[in-house]
């Protein structure tokens, strides 16, 4: 008892909490897979209750309400056009939200390795940016280019956002200052997306791990008080990274409605 | 002094989220039908200020990232 109230605690937290490492490469994809089965063994007892004209099955009741939080955050953040969007958002939030429950009940889960978040984050940005020069592609072949000329230009629209409002000739090395910061903030959202789930998911095991050192003198596992906290986190985390990606599209998409919007309902 | 550094960037997160939930509360008491998006706010700016503390711990070096 001595040993563990009376010195400082943060060695042997920092000891342990330092030794915790992720799955590996090979942990990483057995808990990807098995993520995967789990959503998809969901997934098809969920399809089963569809069957019916009125859903009884609880598990299809329950999706149904996921589909329609899903489709509520959507349409607030993103606006009437989010619609489309829900499919992507939706498999991020499931995969998210399950890899973070395997936190709860294994001692690492995959959302717990940077290397699975900063894919995910990857692909929610790129698919951002996909967006945004897509959007400027369709307005111009809406005005009359072929498809190839449409996407590069809408490709230099798009970059032409970073360098923020226009300066004039004077103000050229202003326009490059934002233009490289806008570049660098762009890529900090990978970064800031993965590092965030990272850092919670493993935050919590390497929290858990060392208050279970610290209670190993008397036999017992204070890391259990935690599972309160870390329930919390799977699912705000879960909440926040869609949530961010949903901004993140939502500023891209809204960029375009203002500067074409008019032209765009005059086409339609 | 690590560990100095880490309790002051914790003292200035927690000032943060102090402030963000103050702010919300405030909020969603004055306006409850303006509850959700509240609170959609209120998590994007509690991401921002947690992301500060998790550039922190992971830029001090032999702490956290072993």
């Amino acid at each position: 008892m001595d040993s563990v109230f009376f010195t400082n605690l943060l060695p042997i937290a920092e000891a342990s909490g330092g030794e915790h490492e992720g799955p590996g490469y090979f942990g990483l994809v057995f808990y990807v897979g098995f993520v995967l089965l789990l959503v998809a063994l969901v997934v098809w007892q969920v399809r089963k209750g569809l069957k019916e004209r009125i859903f009884k099955s609880p598990i299809t009741q329950a999706a149904e309400q996921m589909y329609l939080f899903i489709e509520n955050m959507c349409l607030n953040i993103i606006g009437a056009h989010g619609r489309k969007y829900i499919p992507f958002i939706g498999t991020l939030w499931l995969i998210i939200f399950v890899g973070n429950t395997v936190a709860l009940f294994f001692p690492t889960s995959p959302t717990a390795d940077l290397s699975f978040n900063l894919s995910m984050a990857l692909i929610a940005v790129g698919y951002v940016q996909y967006e945004g020069i897509k959007g400027h592609a369709d307005h111009l072949r809406h005005a009359g280019r072929d498809p190839f000329s449409a996407w590069f230009v809408g490709f230099f629209k798009h970059m032409s956002h970073f360098s923020g409002p226009k300066l004039g000739l004077a103000m050229i090395p202003i326009t490059l200052l934002i233009f490289v910061v806008e570049i660098i903030s762009e890529l900090m959202k990978n970064i800031s997306l993965s590092l965030r789930l990272f850092g919670n998911m493993h935050g919590g095991h390497a929290a858990v791990e060392a208050l279970n050192t610290v209670g190993q003198p008397i036999y017992f596992p204070i890391g259990g008080f935690l599972l309160v906290v870390k329930l919390l986190t799977v699912v705000v985390q879960a909440l926040v990274f869609t949530l961010l990606t949903c901004v993140y599209i939502s500023l891209v998409t809204h960029h375009e409605g203002e500067h074409g919007s008019g032209d765009l309902a005059a086409a339609h | 002094m690590m560990m100095i550094g880490l309790g002051l960037a914790v003292l200035g997160a927690g000032i943060g989220f102090g402030l963000i939930g103050y702010g919300a509360m405030t909020g969603m008491a004055r306006q409850p039908e303006a509850l959700g998006k509240l609170q959609t706010v209120m998590l994007i700016a509690f991401a921002f200020v947690e992301l500060t503390f998790l550039l922190t711990l992971f830029l001090a070096p032999g702490t956290f990232n072993k």
